[in-house]
């Protein structure tokens, strides 16, 4: 187990390489210049001030060479200097970090075992009312844009009954007190998660529903009925280990899309996290920032991965036996 | 579109007229009352110092944070702001500014000429108007602590608009005078020492700034408010929706649609207004580059001119909410004149003109097809007005292709290396046009510089008017001026004017005092209160 983690190691960190110098290149040749959208922003400016901020950036500078300076720099563990917020990239990024984290974490968690419990639930009855509804919820979850479901969930749950507040992720005028605010934080969550969660929830719902199906059909399940063991015990001793194998498989695939996926809902509810900033550094060119966030974010999926690797061993003994 | 704007004037005038002549007594306004937090928003901003960048994401916040030496009234009219009295020689050379006496900054230290000398030299080197406005300033002179004397090379007739908090905030030289570069100071963000009505309290630029009550204010009994909030929500459908929920009170440069407007109102809470924002004078324009053929030919710029009927776009697309506008001034400037030449709707007139010019009906019933730039910012005015030319121009024959920039600095780069045939496009006439208009008409202004004069336009008789306007201290010279400036400018079609932006503010009935001058929320909101 030690040998094969080392390997996976040892290929997350070529891989780490690979992204840094595909982004770096990709965000190179998109069209577009970080100092003429500053300029536009602070309402135009001399071409002196263009060819100085220019020079600050290191952008006179031909593109290997920035690269190699960026390479090196990363490598020392410095992810340069947003051009934008005039901050160093690390400490934007853990500025944000946390907010991210705790939607994403949450949503994720939320999706699995909602997710996984519907999916389950449904596929001991094939043909029920709840069956059919699982059926009807995710499909809508996964057709439907997450900003859209972000904006209805807003107008339903927050202006139509005002249960829950529209954006941020405090109250401005923050409430006194450790756990009023945890409360305060807790409340705004909601919303946002439901929104991030939704496409999970309807997809993770439908695999473990496809995946219980068939594993009630196989022979030990069979087996373990024929032997006199209660229906719940059967179901959820013998045969929900083996059908959630594909949902954990796929929860690490997509920690990645979630991500991605918390870019829009952040932006539909000023969450102040990572999605946000990514999205702005997209449109500001700010490519220290971007290419920060994208690295920051390629580490998180690289450990999610080794995490549900290790996960499988916990699940199905056999894998690590082989 | 000259005679709806006095009409509408009238109609607004009336019943007030007719209020006062029953002798009915307005209703009197609530006393103010201090305390209180104001909940406003924010789409975000890089620094709080307005001495180095200009815009309304920092312009808000700054003119809360710092003070200037004289407020602008509605009427245009300059007040004492920390200056309490200034005088201006005869040949408006010489402007001394005697300061409040015990004016404090927010550490304590206090307001001295040198800091308004200081501040002044920061202006000029970096905020992107600085030249612009105080280039002609030679010297300030600091007698004494409290008087601080402008010496001018030669007059600038705006003077006194450009020291207004947004524009010439007060700075304190003792933080900021550390010779570092002003423009990436690290005090524009963090531990910012002011001179105006509130403090920052919290400043967390992905989530909120929180600036409260200056107590040292040097205006007795100013602030109303404790706190000021700003929120940093992005997105504008959001922002509605927070309105129109009641979780914020105030928000100027609200960026909603005018089909929002009428949502809001019907909460019965909220008040939408377009007023406030003749100072900085938002000016829509569909710019041609008039580098290259067709839109080289005046005619072809005529013939674009009768079929875009702009009168129809600000009734249907801006919900009759805006004025048609007619020229590069803001109908709200004390410079307007509406006495331009006008190029009625008709697409006969248009086709004619279009057949002189040499562009027959050719092949598939086409003229000539160009394509016309959308920009990615202000979209939901720029796209509809795009659509809108797209159709009418079909029907005389030419061909637009749409180009919708899927983001600013996309757009940028086409414009300013002048890559481009046209794009949709808009901007700031700012408190003087030397500010704001003359950047697009003068021949040396022809620079690789977004909202330059990129689309190339040069006329030693333009230049000749522009740099007479720019001097002439006598208001009433000045106005006869900038009237021909306009003038040429709408027969020579250097852009195809569009109706004005539907710039709003939105407030609810809590706010008292709302900031009302052509600065509008640009302004401080020291007089800012909320009612019981």
């Amino acid at each position: 187990m030690v040998k094969s983690l080392s390997k996976r190691i040892g290929n997350a960190v070529i891989l780490l390489l690979a992204v840094l110098v595909l982004n770096f290149t990709l965000i190179h040749i998109a069209p577009g210049d970080p100092v003429e959208v500053l300029a536009g922003e602070m309402g135009g400016a001399t071409p002196e001030l263009l060819a100085e901020l220019h020079a600050d950036f290191g952008l006179d500078q031909p593109f290997h060479i920035q690269l190699f300076t960026y390479l090196g720099n990363v490598l020392h563990g410095n992810l340069g200097h947003s051009f934008y917020y005039d901050k160093p990239v690390t400490e934007l990024i853990l500025d944000r970090m946390g907010a991210t984290l705790l939607l994403v974490i949450t949503a994720l968690l939320f999706a699995l075992l909602v997710g996984t419990a519907l999916g389950v639930a449904s596929a001991q009855k094939r043909n029920s009312l709840l069956s059919n509804l699982v059926t009807i919820l995710s499909l809508a979850g996964f057709s439907a844009p997450v900003f859209w479901i972000g904006i209805m969930l807003i107008l339903l749950l927050s202006v139509a009954v005002p249960i829950f507040p529209i954006a941020g992720m405090a109250t401005a005028d923050e409430p006194e007190g450790t756990f009023a605010y945890i409360f305060d934080v807790a409340q705004h969550l909601v919303l946002p998660v439901l929104t991030l969660a939704s496409i999970y929830l309807a997809f993770y719902s439908r695999l473990s529903r496809a995946s219980m199906l068939e594993v009630l059909e196989s022979d030990y399940i069979r087996t373990a009925r024929a032997k006199g063991l209660s229906r719940f015990l059967v179901v959820y001793k013998h045969a929900l280990r083996n059908a959630v194998l594909p949902v954990v498989t796929f929860a690490g695939l997509q920690f990645a899309q979630v991500i991605s996926g918390a870019v829009l809902v952040e932006t539909v509810f000023a969450w102040p996290g990572l999605g946000t900033l990514a999205f702005e550094s997209i449109l500001r060119r700010d490519s220290p920032t971007l290419l920060g966030i994208l690295f920051f974010s390629a580490v998180l999926v690289l450990i999610v991965n080794i995490v549900v690797d290790i996960a499988y061993r916990v699940i199905d003994p056999r894998i690590s036996a082989k | 579109m000259f005679h709806t704007k006095i009409m509408r004037r009238l109609l607004i005038v009336a019943p007030l007229a007719i209020t006062a002549m029953l002798g009915a007594t307005p209703i009197s306004a609530a006393e103010p009352k201090a305390g209180g937090t104001l909940n406003t928003t924010s789409s975000g901003y890089r620094t709080l110092n307005p001495a180095v960048q200009s815009g309304a994401a920092t312009g808000i916040p700054g003119s809360q944070i710092f003070a200037g030496l004289v407020l602008i009234d509605e009427n245009y009219k300059a007040s004492p702001y920390l200056a309490e009295s200034w005088t201006i020689s005869d040949d408006n050379l010489t402007y001394s500014f005697k300061l409040v006496e015990g004016a404090k900054f927010h550490d304590g230290q206090p307001i001295t000429s040198e800091d308004v000398a200081f501040s002044l030299e920061t202006v000029k080197a970096n905020h992107p108007f600085g030249k612009a406005m105080f280039s002609n300033v030679a010297t300030v002179e600091t007698p004494d602590a409290s008087t601080a004397v402008f010496r001018l090379s030669a007059p600038i007739p705006g003077l006194l608009l450009s020291m207004e908090p947004l524009l010439l905030p007060i700075i304190p030289k003792h933080v900021y005078g550390d010779g570092q570069d002003l423009k990436k100071h690290p005090r524009n963000m963090e531990n910012v020492v002011g001179s105006g009505p509130f403090k920052v309290a919290e400043n967390t630029p992905a989530e909120k700034l929180v600036l409260v009550k200056n107590e040292d204010f040097f205006i007795e009994g100013r602030p109303y408010l404790d706190k000021l909030v700003f929120s940093i929500v992005k997105d504008s459908l959001t922002r509605v929706l927070m309105m129109e929920k009641g979780e914020i009170d105030y928000v100027g440069f609200s960026g909603i649609r005018a089909t929002d407007a009428g949502r809001l109102e019907k909460t019965g809470r909220l008040t939408v207004t377009t007023e406030g924002y003749g100072a900085v004078g938002y000016i829509h324009y569909l710019e041609l580059n008039l580098r290259d053929k067709p839109f080289s030919d005046l005619k072809v710029r005529e013939a674009l001119a009768h079929a875009i009927d702009t009168s129809f776009i600000a009734k249907i697309l801006f919900g009759g909410r805006v004025d048609a506008g007619t020229g590069p001034l803001h109908t709200g400037s004390v410079f307007y004149s509406g006495d331009v030449p006008s190029f009625e709707a008709d697409l006969d007139k248009a086709a004619a003109l279009l057949d002189e010019a040499g562009y027959p009906v050719g092949a598939n019933d086409e003229r000539f097809s160009f394509t016309l730039d959308i920009p990615s910012w202000a979209k939901q005015a720029h796209g509809p007005m795009g659509e809108y030319i797209q159709s009418q121009l079909g029907k005389i024959g030419i061909k637009v292709e749409l180009r919708q920039a899927p983001d600013f600095g996309t757009w940028v780069k086409r414009i300013s290396s002048f890559d481009y045939q046209a794009t949709m496009n808009g901007s700031f006439n700012y408190p003087d046009p030397v500010i704001g208009v003359h950047r697009h008409f003068d021949c040396d202004n022809i620079r690789n510089v977004i909202w330059s004069n990129t689309q190339g336009y040069c006329d030693p008789a333009m230049d000749a008017l522009l740099d007479a306007a720019a001097i002439e201290t006598d208001l009433d010279k000045r106005k006869a001026t900038y009237a021909e400036i306009q003038r040429k400018a709408v027969e020579d079609l250097i852009f195809i004017y569009m109706p004005q932006d539907f710039t709003a503010t939105v407030y609810s009935d809590k706010v008292g005092n709302p900031p009302s001058s052509v600065f509008g929320p640009l302004a401080p909101w020291h007089e800012v209160y909320l009612k019981d």
